[in-house]
C-alpha cells in the first residue's frame, strides 16, 4: 500500500485533469475570444492531455484496478456510478495519446483560424467525455459522458465556419447523432423498465426480475447496441462518418475516428460484459446477443472496405477504412460467447491501441496535405514523396500498417486478433466466418491503401509544386505516430499484457 | 585445441576445408595466379591427401573418430519410435570405410589436378580459374560427404556434389551440347534426389535421429524397432525400413547412374575428360555407392531392399556392358563401362558382400581414373579427336600412355592378376553363394557373369582400335606429344591399378590358408573401428543363407573365379580376332537388328524424352492453362466483382441526410427482426 491514501474521486484524475484543462482553455476564450496565441493555447491542451496520460500510466503501473495485496484493486467512485479499473485506464491512455497528437498537430493546422481557444477547449472537453465514458459504470453516467463527447464533436466538425462542407457535415453529424442518441436513451429507459436499475452491476443482478419482459429487455439491449454502433461508426449507424470526416478539419477527423471510436468500444465492452452477462441474459431474452455483433462485424468490415476500394477522395477512403476497422474490433464482442472470448477481446483492444497511432497518423498526414494546399483526391497526392520524403515515408508506414503488412504494429495486432478468433472458433464455428471475413477484407484493403502509397511514391506529379514548408507541430505528431507504429512491435509484450488484463477485468 | 584433445583426428575437417579455401582463392584471384589457379588446387588436394593418409594411419593404429562439429538446430520432436528430440548437426566420422575413401578421393583429385596442367593449361583453354575453382568446390563437397556423420549432412553435400558436376559438365557452356548434357545430369540425378530427400525426412521423422554411427543412430534405432516388433506409420517395422531405404536408394540410383537413371552419364562426357575422370572414379558416381556402404547397416536389416539393390546392380552391369560394345567414341565406351562397373558394386553390396563392394569401389576408382586420364592423353595425342575409328597404331608412338592404359584395361576386363579381377571375382563369388539359395540373386549373378564377357570384349575392342593396327587418320600418324603432367598421373595410377588387387586376394588366401585379406580385416575393424560399423556386424545382420557347390567353399570359389576369368578372356579373345588386325572393320551386320537397338541405347533416351515431352509437357500445359484461366480468372474476377460492388456500395451514401436516417432505422429494424425472431420476442 502507498504511504498516503488519496480520496476515491482522485482515481478519476485522468478525466478530471482533462476537464480542468478544458475549463482553463474556456477561461482564455472568455477573456479573449480572438486570441491567436497559438503556443499558449496548443501548449495548454497538449500539457493537459499529457498530464492525463502520465497519471493514467502511473495508475496502471502503481496497480490501480489490479487485484492482489500489493495493488489497490478496483476503485468505485460515487457508489459505483464510476469505476476505475484496468479497462478504464487502458482506454484513458489511448484517448489521451490521441488527444495529445491531435493538439500538437492542430498548432500548425489552425495557423490562420480564428476561435483558437474555442477549438482547443472543445477538443479537450470531448476528450474529457471520452475519458468519462471509459470509467462510467451506470447507464446514466454513460449517457451524460456520451453527450459530453458528442456535443463538442458536432461543433468541432463544423468549426470551419466559412467552409460549406464543414458546416454541412456538422449538421448531418448532429442530425444522425441526435437520432442515435434518441435510440440509445430509449434503450436505456427500456432496460430500466425491465430491470429497475441503471447501475450496471445492479442490472446484471436484476436480470432475473425481468421475467416476462424478456422481449422488452431484448429491444432495449438492441437499442443500446445502436448507440454503440453510432459512436464506433458501425453499420448501419455509420452514415455520418464519411461526411463528417471529409468535411471536418483533418485533425478533428483523426480525433473522431481514433479516440471517439475507442470511447464507443470501451462503452460497449463495459456495458455488455458487466450489465448483460451472456448466460443470464440469454435465459431472459431468449437469444444470444453476440449474434447482433457477429452480424454487425461482418457487415461493417465488408461494407467499409468495399466502399473504400474505389474512393477517389483520400479522406473519404480513410473514413471508410475506419468503418472497416470498427468491424474488425467488433469481433472482440462477437467472440464473447466462447471460452477464449477474453483473449479475442484483448486482441481487439490491442488493435484499437495500434489503430490509435496509425489511423491518427494517417489523418494527420492528410492534415499536412491540407495545410500545404494539396487537393483532396489521390491524383493530387501524386509524387508528394519528392518534396516531403519523411512525411511520405511515415504515410507509407501508416498505410501498410493499416493494411496489416508485417513488420508494422497493425500486422501484429491483426494477426493476434485473427489467431485468437480462430482458436476461439473451437467453441463457436460462426467465428470461422468472422476470421475469414477479416482475412478477405484485409486483402482487399491492401488494394486501396497501396493505391495511396503508389500515388505518393511512384506516380509523377500532375502539376509542378513549389517547395513545401515543414510545419514543426504536424511533422512532430506524424513522425511520433509513425515511430510508435513501428516500435510498438518490440513493445508488444507489455501492451499485450495490459490489454489482456483490461479484457480480463471485465470478462468474468 | 581439438587436435591436442583427439590426436591427429582434430585435423579431420581440414581435409575438406583445404579444397574449399582453394576454391575461394582461385575464384577471387585465379586470373592473377600462375597456371591460372591450378597451384592452389594442387597444394590443397596434396594437403588433403596428406591428412587423409594420417587419418588412414591413425585408423590403422587402432583408433576411430566420431564427433559433432556444429549443431545448427535442435528441438523437441515426437518421433514414431518415441525419441524425444532431434538435432541437426555437422559432424565428422572417421572409420575404416571413410578413411579409405578419403584417401581415394583426395588422391584421385590430386592426380586430376596435376593432369589438368597438361590437359587444360597446355591446350590453351579459357576460363581456367573457373575450372579450377569448380574442381576445388567439387573436391570439398565430396570429401565432406565422405566424412559426414549423419544422413542430412550427407544429403547436403550429396546435392553440392550434384551442383558441382552440373557446373563442370557444362564447363564449355558456349557449345550446344555441353549445357544440355549438364542440365540432363542435373535433372536426372535430381529426380532421384527427390526420393532421397523424402527418405531423409522419413528417417528423421521415424527415428528422431539421422546419425550414421553410435547408439543414437537411426540404424540402431531401426534394429531395436524391428526387434521390438514395433509398428511404424502403420507398417511393420521391417517393411518401413525397406520403404525408407528404397527412398534413399532413389538418390543412389541417380548419382551412381543405375538403371533407369543411367541416361545422364554417357551425355556427361561433354565435360572435360579430367572432369569425367573425377566424376566417374571418385566423386559424383562413387557418392551413390558410397552412401549404400555408409549406411549398410540399415540396408542389411531389409532383405527385400538388398535383393532389389543386387538385382538392379546385376541388371545394370549387363545392360550397360552390352551398350558399350557398339560405341565409337572412346569416352562413350568408358562411360558405359562405368555404369556397368557400378552395377557390380551394387550387386556386391546387395548380396551382403560389403567387403567385395567396397573393394571394387577402391579398384575401380584407380583403374577408371587411369582409363579416363589415358583417354584424355589419347585425346590430346589425337588433337581432340575422340572417334576410335580414326585412331589406330598409337601403341608405338605413345608407349607410356599405351602401357598404362593397357594396365587399366586389364584391370577393367578382370584379367588376373590386375586389380579388377580380384574384386569382381569376389563380388561374383558372394553373389553366387547367396544365389544358390535365392533364385532372384541367382538371376542377378547370371547377369553379372554374362556381363564379364561383354566387359572383356568392349575393353579390348577399345584398346585394339585405339592403339593397335595401322593409323587410320593423319593425326594418328603424327600425334601431338604429351608432357609430364600427363604422364606422371598415368604412371602412378597404372601402378595402383596393377597392384591394389593384392590387398584382398581372397581366393589365394583360401587356397593357401594364409591371412592376406587385408581389406577385409581393415573393414572388419581389426585395426580401428566404430562400434557396429564393421563387416562382421553387417554380416550377422544380413538374413541371407549361403550355399556352396559340391559341398566345399573352396570348390565353389575356384569354379566362380575360373568361370569369370574364362569369360573375360573369351571376350578379350573375341575382340582380338575381330579388331586386332591392321585394317579393322565395323562388323555391324553380325549383330543384325540388335545393332541398332544397342546403338540407340535400348531407346532409353527416347522413352525418357517421351516421358518429358509426351507426358510431363502436356500435363504441365494443362496445369498452366488451368492456372491461366481458372485461377487467374478467379483472381481477376474477384477484383472485378470487388470493384464493381464497391462502386455500388458507394452509392448508398447519397449525401441526403433523410436517406441516411431512413436507412439507419431500416437497418436497425432489420436487425431487430432477426434477433426478435431468434429470441421469440414476438410470440
Amino acid at each position: 500500500m502507498a504511504v498516503f491514501q488519496l480520496p476515491e474521486w482522485a482515481a478519476l484524475a485522468p478525466a478530471l485533469i482533462l476537464a480542468g484543462t478544458a475549463l482553463v482553455l474556456f477561461l482564455f476564450d472568455s477573456i479573449n475570444p480572438r486570441s491567436t496565441n497559438r503556443p499558449l493555447l496548443a501548449g495548454t491542451a497538449v500539457a493537459g492531455s499529457l498530464a492525463s496520460l502520465a497519471v493514467a500510466v502511473w495508475f496502471t503501473a502503481a496497480g490501480v484496478g489490479a487485484t492482489g495485496i500489493e495493488n489497490y484493486g478496483v476503485v468505485d467512485v460515487m457508489n459505483g456510478q464510476f469505476i476505475v479499473d484496468r479497462l478504464a485506464l487502458y482506454f484513458m491512455i489511448i484517448i489521451s495519446i490521441v488527444t495529445a497528437l491531435v493538439a500538437v498537430a492542430s498548432y500548425d493546422y489552425l495557423r490562420d483560424h480564428t476561435y483558437q481557444a474555442e477549438y482547443y477547449s472543445l477538443v479537450v472537453l470531448a476528450a474529457t467525455g471520452m475519458s468519462m465514458i471509459a470509467a462510467s459504470n451506470s447507464l446514466v453516467t454513460i449517457f451524460i459522458a456520451l453527450e459530453l463527447t458528442s456535443l463538442p464533436s458536432y461543433a468541432l466538425v463544423a468549426i470551419l465556419k466559412d467552409n460549406r462542407g464543414s458546416v454541412e457535415a456538422g449538421l448531418k453529424y448532429f442530425l444522425i447523432g441526435a437520432l442515435s442518441s434518441a435510440i440509445f436513451v430509449y434503450g436505456i429507459s427500456l432496460v430500466y423498465g425491465a430491470t429497475g436499475s441503471l447501475q450496471l452491476e445492479a442490472i446484471a443482478a436484476n436480470l432475473g426480475a425481468a421475467g416476462e419482459m424478456g422481449g422488452l429487455l431484448g429491444l432495449g439491449i438492441l437499442m443500446l447496441v445502436g448507440g454503440v454502433a453510432f459512436k464506433t461508426a458501425s453499420v448501419p449507424f455509420h452514415f455520418w462518418a464519411p461526411e463528417a470526416y471529409e468535411g471536418a478539419p483533418a485533425p478533428i477527423s483523426a480525433f473522431l475516428s481514433s479516440a471517439s471510436k475507442a470511447a464507443g468500444f470501451v462503452l460497449a465492452f463495459r456495458v455488455f460484459t458487466t450489465a448483460f452477462p451472456l448466460e443470464a441474459t440469454t435465459a431472459v431474452i431468449g437469444v444470444d446477443w453476440t449474434v447482433a455483433f457477429v452480424i454487425l462485424a461482418i457487415v461493417t468490415m465488408t461494407l467499409g472496405n468495399f466502399a473504400a476500394a474505389t474512393q477517389e477522395n483520400v479522406k473519404r477512403m480513410l473514413a471508410y477504412s475506419s468503418i472497416g476497422h470498427a468491424g474488425y474490433v467488433l469481433i472482440g464482442l462477437a467472440a464473447l460467447s466462447t471460452e477464449a472470448g477474453d483473449l479475442v477481446m484483448g486482441a481487439a483492444m490491442m488493435h484499437l491501441l495500434v489503430y490509435g497511432f496509425m489511423n491518427t497518423g494517417a489523418f494527420l498526414f492528410v492534415a499536412l496535405a491540407e495545410y500545404w494546399g494539396v487537393g483532396p483526391t489521390f491524383a493530387d497526392y501524386n509524387g508528394l514523396s519528392k518534396q516531403a520524403p519523411f512525411a511520405s515515408a511515415a504515410m507509407a508506414v501508416f498505410m501498410f500498417s493499416l493494411a496489416g503488412v508485417p513488420p508494422f504494429g497493425g500486422f501484429w495486432s491483426k494477426y493476434l486478433l485473427y489467431t485468437e478468433t480462430v482458436n476461439a472458433a473451437a467453441d463457436n464455428t460462426v467465428l470461422l466466418v468472422l476470421a475469414a471475413a477479416l482475412v478477405v477484407n484485409s486483402a482487399l484493403s491492401l488494394y486501396y491503401y497501396s493505391r495511396l502509397v503508389k500515388a505518393l511514391w511512384i506516380e509523377e506529379p500532375i502539376l509542378d509544386r513549389d517547395r513545401l514548408t515543414q510545419p514543426t507541430g504536424l511533422y512532430a505528431a506524424i513522425i511520433a505516430a509513425a515511430v510508435m507504429t513501428v516500435v510498438i512491435l518490440p513493445a508488444f509484450d507489455p501492451i499485450a499484457t495490459a490489454a489482456l488484463e483490461a479484457a480480463a477485468a471485465v470478462v468474468g | 585445441m581439438a587436435a591436442t584433445a583427439t590426436g591427429p583426428f582434430g585435423f579431420a575437417p581440414a581435409i575438406a576445408v583445404l579444397p574449399l579455401v582453394a576454391f575461394a582463392v582461385t575464384l577471387l584471384f585465379g586470373k592473377h595466379l600462375p597456371k591460372k589457379g591450378a597451384l592452389p588446387g594442387i597444394i590443397a588436394t596434396a594437403g588433403s591427401l596428406l591428412i587423409s593418409l594420417v587419418m588412414f594411419a591413425a585408423v590403422g593404429g587402432g583408433n576411430a573418430y566420431h564427433t559433432t562439429l556444429y549443431e545448427w538446430t535442435a528441438g523437441a520432436a515426437a518421433s514414431e519410435t518415441g525419441a524425444e528430440g532431434i538435432a541437426f548437426t555437422f559432424g565428422v566420422l572417421i572409420d575404416p570405410l571413410s578413411a579409405l575413401m578419403l584417401v581415394i578421393v583426395s588422391l584421385v583429385a590430386l592426380l586430376v589436378h596435376v593432369f589438368s596442367l597438361g590437359y587444360m593449361n597446355a591446350e590453351g583453354e579459357t576460363g581456367l580459374p573457373r575450372y579450377y575453382a569448380e574442381l576445388g568446390l567439387f573436391t570439398f563437397s565430396m570429401l565432406a560427404f565422405v566424412f559426414a556423420d549423419n544422413l542430412l549432412m550427407a544429403f547436403m553435400f550429396f546435392e553440392l556434389v550434384g551442383l558441382c558436376s552440373y557446373l563442370l559438365i557444362g564447363f564449355w557452356f558456349r557449345t550446344e551440347s555441353a549445357p544440355s548434357a549438364a542440365k540432363k545430369a542435373f535433372l536426372v540425378t535430381r529426380f532421384g534426389d527427390y526420393f532421397f530427400l523424402i527418405g531423409v525426412v522419413a528417417i528423421a521423422a521415424t527415428f528422431g535421429t539421422v546419425g550414421f554411427a553410435g547408439e543414437a543412430s537411426f540404424v540402431t534405432a531401426a534394429e531395436t524397432a524391428i526387434d521390438d516388433g514395433a509398428t511404424l506409420f502403420g507398417f511393420d517395422a521391417q517393411t518401413w525400413v525397406t520403404i525408407t531405404g528404397l527412398l534413399v536408394l532413389g538418390g543412389v540410383l541417380g548419382k551412381s547412374a543405375q538403371f533407369p537413371f543411367h541416361t545422364w552419364l554417357p551425355d556427361a562426357m561433354e565435360g572435360p575428360t579430367t572432369v569425367s575422370a573425377l566424376i566417374h572414379a571418385a566423386t559424383m558416381v562413387a557418392a551413390g555407392v558410397y552412401l549404400v556402404a555408409r549406411m549398410f547397416g540399415y540396408y542389411a536389416l531389409s532383405p527385400t531392399a538388398l535383393s532389389i539393390i543386387a538385382f538392379v546392380g546385376g541388371f545394370t552391369a549387363l545392360f550397360a556392358a552390352t551398350m558399350g560394345v557398339v560405341k565409337d567414341d572412346v569416352k562413350q565406351v568408358l562411360a558405359y563401362s562405368t555404369i556397368s562397373q557400378y552395377g557390380y558394386m551394387m550387386l556386391g553390396l546387395g548380396v551382403g558382400g560389403y567387403v567385395a563392394g567396397v573393394f571394387h569401389l577402391l579398384n575401380h576408382a584407380f583403374f577408371k581414373a587411369l582409363l579416363f586420364l589415358g583417354a584424355g592423353a589419347v585425346i590430346v595425342l589425337m588433337h581432340h579427336e575422340q572417334n576410335m575409328w580414326k585412331m589406330g597404331g598409337l601403341k608405338d608412338k605413345a608407349p607410356v600412355t599405351y602401357y598404362t592404359f593397357l594396365a587399366g584395361a586389364l584391370a577393367l576386363a578382370g584379367i588376373v592378376p590386375f586389380s579388377g579381377f580380384w574384386s569382381k571375382d569376389e563380388v561374383l563369388f558372394d553373389a553366387l553363394i547367396i544365389g544358390l539359395e535365392q533364385p532372384i540373386i541367382l538371376a542377378a549373378y547370371a547377369m553379372g557373369l554374362v556381363a564379364v564377357f561383354f566387359t572383356g570384349f568392349y575393353t579390348f575392342r577399345m584398346v585394339f582400335l585405339t592403339f593397335h593396327g595401322e593409323p587410320r587418320s593423319e593425326t594418328a600418324e603424327d600425334p601431338h606429344p604429351v608432357g609430364w603432367p600427363i604422364k606422371v598421373p598415368l604412371i602412378v595410377l597404372g601402378i595402383l591399378a596393377t597392384v591394389t588387387g593384392l590387398v584382398n586376394m581372397a581366393p589365394v588366401a583360401k587356397l593357401l590358408d594364409v591371412e592376406i585379406t587385408f581389406l577385409e580385416f581393415w573393414l572388419d575393424g581389426e585395426y580401428g573401428s566404430v562400434e557396429g560399423l564393421t563387416y562382421h556386424a553387417y554380416h550377422e545382420t544380413v538374413a541371407f543363407e549361403e550355399g556352396v557347390i559340391g559341398g566345399s567353399e573352396t570348390t565353389t570359389m575356384l569354379l566362380s573365379a575360373g568361370l569369370s576369368l574364362g569369360l573375360a578372356l573369351a571376350g578379350a579373345f573375341t575382340a582380338h580376332t575381330l579388331y586386332n588386325v591392321p585394317e579393322p572393320t565395323r562388323h555391324m551386320q553380325k549383330l543384325g537388328g540388335a545393332y541398332s537397338l544397342l546403338r540407340r541405347n535400348y531407346y532409353q533416351d527416347e522413352y525418357q524424352v517421351w516421358l518429358a515431352e509426351g507426358l510431363t509437357l502436356p500435363v504441365a500445359r494443362a496445369a498452366d492453362r488451368f492456372d491461366q484461366t481458372v485461377i487467374d480468372g478467379l483472381v481477376n474476377g474477384t477484383s472485378t466483382v470487388s470493384l464493381f460492388s464497391s462502386s455500388w456500395v458507394k452509392r448508398i451514401q447519397t449525401g441526403i441526410v433523410t436517406n441516411y436516417a431512413a436507412l439507419l432505422v431500416g437497418g436497425f429494424i432489420a436487425l431487430l427482426l432477426v434477433l426478435g425472431y431468434l429470441g421469440g420476442w414476438f410470440a
